[in-house]
């Protein structure tokens, strides 16, 4: 099994830095972050966007996961004014809001509150090529709101749209040099199905092998996905 | 004075009682995440968190699994990584047993806010609990009684917006234990120290007081793991129904088939069947088998199978019928033929609780007909629904006894998808193990899905 460091010349898809493998981020993006609760994120990509001055970016993203020590998160982008809109299951926690609770409060950022469930199935439904789904969930709850209602045994059921993006940030445990995937714990969280959901997906691994060195049978996400890698450093 | 407030612990532990052997139990963010530690690690329920962990225990100091709340958790044995879309799928499609949440506020009908207080109004922090409590036969409250500074959390009507209508079955506090039933709220258990009076003081809500109101325990109770594995096929489907809808795996040739379980279900004998599956029965007619390979047709030829729902049902010959061919064209089993993708898609949406989705294979063929068809972005698009099936039977490589399952090359095919789409689960393995011995990265069909398990006998021949 041999490991390809990020000295060697680039085979294909293995990319020599962060801000290189965002070429093609521009103004405006939208852009899906995996990563849940501080777990398995992204987090020398978002260090990579923030150095760029792109902005009025959409991110699609489970949290903001709060400023820590030594740590770079979503809510730091948005303290950089980088960011107009998060859609976001539990955008943050209410005790403790940081940067996104005051750029929101403030009117400098849009938030768009979407139950996990829903925004899970929303870009699942996106990434395998469904035009939109009837979920159940939501029934009574401004969830449903304003949304196409029909029965389907007896229960309501709302219309939900498909949802792609144009940037897709991932974090990986490791890869080939194809793209093939595999995650660590609960690491794996979002990566799977965003990985499916954008027109170019990047992914940040700790090691990349070359083919033939995952197991097969492992391979959670397959290279057909993946355009772009970039070690961690 | 009343009583102290309980601690988090206590409120878990007496959560815990509503727990029963084999239970599937979704943990949302705050106290319920206190609730799988104070079980021991060999204990028979799965503990599920959104971030994608499935079967964990306690709070660790450290490690690469977190749950809803973020707090760093370990697997126990028989434990699994999986991702959000299908812990959404486990929710919303009915496998969940419990749920329990920690709501800022329950109204007396069961509504509740979660994670919303009014000095963040306007957050909206449904996280998962939508889709927990959507999808969980019991929903369980955890909750402080007044929080912040003497807020009452138990309400008449809830003044902020809320995550789900009339979900909360039972509510647990620092004080008291409250079922939330038709009538409205009865209280049935007060913490020591406490006296109904002092939870009616910090309860908004009309409270009844139950005649059988009685002082809390904080006992865990001891769940052992329910027994899955069957001596033989022919025990695991003696209960099968006449009539029922049955999932079979495979793919086109003897690879990834149940073909122990086929003949456990022929020597049942149980008539009326509906099959769904990707052939009808053709890997005797195919390159891939031979004359007397067991498939689809020992049913078949047995008189049992009233429908097949398949994309490849007929053989490839058209010289050679297969047995499902000939009974059809006899008139004696109907048939519903799905292009294979779309019959993936339409079992996927059954066992994740998606009612009905819209594809744009097949728009604008003789599959469309009778179809609703939508153009969304420009492009046509078909109305397709769910599947579900009574019984499914599968083919795996390794088991645990918990039921997690591995597969091996292509044998994977259609069965983690039909796993999910099936009130009983059967699967069919070439070897058992004990919990703990299957990578929790490497399992594809968590256990919570499977309700049986056989053991493919090792001189068992694929051929009659």
């Amino acid at each position: 099994m041999t490991s390809v460091s990020d000295n060697t010349s680039r085979p294909g898809k293995v990319f020599p830095s962060a801000q290189a493998a965002l070429d093609g981020l521009t103004q405006g993006a939208s852009v899906l972050i995996a990563g849940f609760a501080g777990c398995g994120i992204p987090e020398n990509l978002l260090r990579g966007l923030a150095e760029t001055d792109v902005g009025d970016l959409t991110l699609i993203c489970q949290g903001t996961w709060i400023q820590e020590s030594g740590r770079f998160g979503i809510a730091d982008l948005v303290a950089s004014g980088q960011v107009r809109k998060i859609i976001s299951p539990m955008p943050f926690y209410p005790e403790d809001g940081g940067p996104v609770k005051s750029h929101w409060e403030s009117g400098k950022l849009e938030l768009e509150i979407v139950p996990q469930g829903i925004l899970a199935e929303r870009l699942r439904a996106g990434g395998a090529g469904i035009g939109g789904v009837f979920l159940p969930t939501g029934s009574g709850t401004r969830f449903a709101e304003g949304k196409e209602t029909r029965q389907f045994d007896g229960r309501d059921h709302f219309f939900e749209v498909a949802l792609k993006a144009d940037f897709a940030l991932l974090r990986a445990k490791s890869a080939d040099t194809l793209g093939n995937l595999v995650y660590e714990g609960a690491g794996r969280n979002w990566n799977p199905t965003m990985a499916m959901a954008a027109r170019v997906t990047v992914v940040e691994v700790d090691q990349v092998y070359e083919p033939g060195g995952l197991d097969p049978e492992s391979v959670i996400t397959q290279a057909i996905f993946i355009d772009r890698l970039v070690l961690t450093s | 004075m009343p009583g102290p407030h309980l601690d988090a612990t206590r409120m878990v532990r007496r959560a815990a009682q509503e727990l029963f052997p084999g239970a599937v139990v979704a943990i949302g963010t705050g106290l319920p995440c206190y609730l799988p530690g104070e079980f021991p690690p060999g204990a028979g329920a799965w503990f599920l968190a959104d971030s994608g962990v499935l079967g964990y225990r306690g709070l660790e100091t450290d490690g690469a699994a977190v749950d809803a709340g973020g707090n760093a958790v370990a697997l126990r044995p028989g434990g699994a990584f999986t991702g959000v879309v299908d812990v959404a799928g486990i929710l919303r499609g009915g496998h969940t047993d419990i749920a329990i949440l920690q709501p800022s506020q329950v109204a007396a009908n069961g509504d509740f806010v979660h994670w919303t207080t009014e000095s963040t109004q306007g957050l909206f922090a449904p996280g998962s609990a939508v889709d927990m409590a959507y999808g969980a036969s019991k929903v369980v409250a955890v909750m402080p009684h007044t929080y912040p500074q003497g807020r009452k959390n138990i309400v008449t009507s809830c003044n902020l917006p809320v995550d789900g209508v009339g979900r909360i079955d039972i509510i647990i506090t620092d004080a008291a234990v409250i079922k939330v039933g038709p009538a409205g709220l009865e209280l049935m258990e007060i913490a020591p120290g406490w006296t109904t009076d002092d939870i009616v003081a910090i309860t908004d809500a009309p409270l009844t007081i139950s005649s059988g109101v009685k002082e809390m325990t904080f006992n865990v109770p001891t769940l052992e793991p329910p027994n899955k594995v069957y001596a033989t096929a022919f025990e695991a489907l003696a209960d099968v129904p006449e009539g029922s809808v049955i999932n079979v795996d495979g793919f086109a040739g003897p690879g990834g088939m149940a073909h122990y379980l086929m003949v456990g279900l022929r020597d049942v004998g149980v008539k009326g069947l509906q099959l769904i599956s990707n052939t009808a029965g053709i890997a005797r007619m195919s390159a891939f088998g031979a004359p007397n390979i067991i498939d689809h047709s020992i049913l078949v030829e047995n008189n049992q199978v009233a429908k097949a729902t398949a994309s490849y049902p007929v053989s490839p010959s058209a010289s050679r019928a297969s047995a499902f061919e000939e009974a059809y064209n006899r008139g004696e089993s109907k048939l519903e033929v799905v292009p294979q993708g779309t019959l993936a898609e339409r079992l996927r949406c059954g066992g994740a609780g998606v009612a009905a989705f819209y594809t744009p294979t097949g728009a604008g063929t003789l599959l469309a007909e009778g179809k609703e068809t939508r153009t969304i972005d420009g492009k046509e698009y078909i109305l397709e629904t769910g599947l579900r099936a009574d019984f499914c039977i599968i083919r795996g490589h390794k088991a645990d006894t918990l039921g997690n399952v591995v597969y091996k090359g292509t044998s994977r095919n259609f069965n983690p998808v039909m796993a999910t789409t099936a009130k009983i689960t059967v699967v069919e393995v070439d070897e058992i193990v004990e919990p703990g011995e299957l990578g929790p990265e490497e399992i594809v069909t968590p256990g919570l899905f499977v309700d049986r398990i056989v053991l493919r006998p090792p001189d068992f021949s694929a051929y009659l």
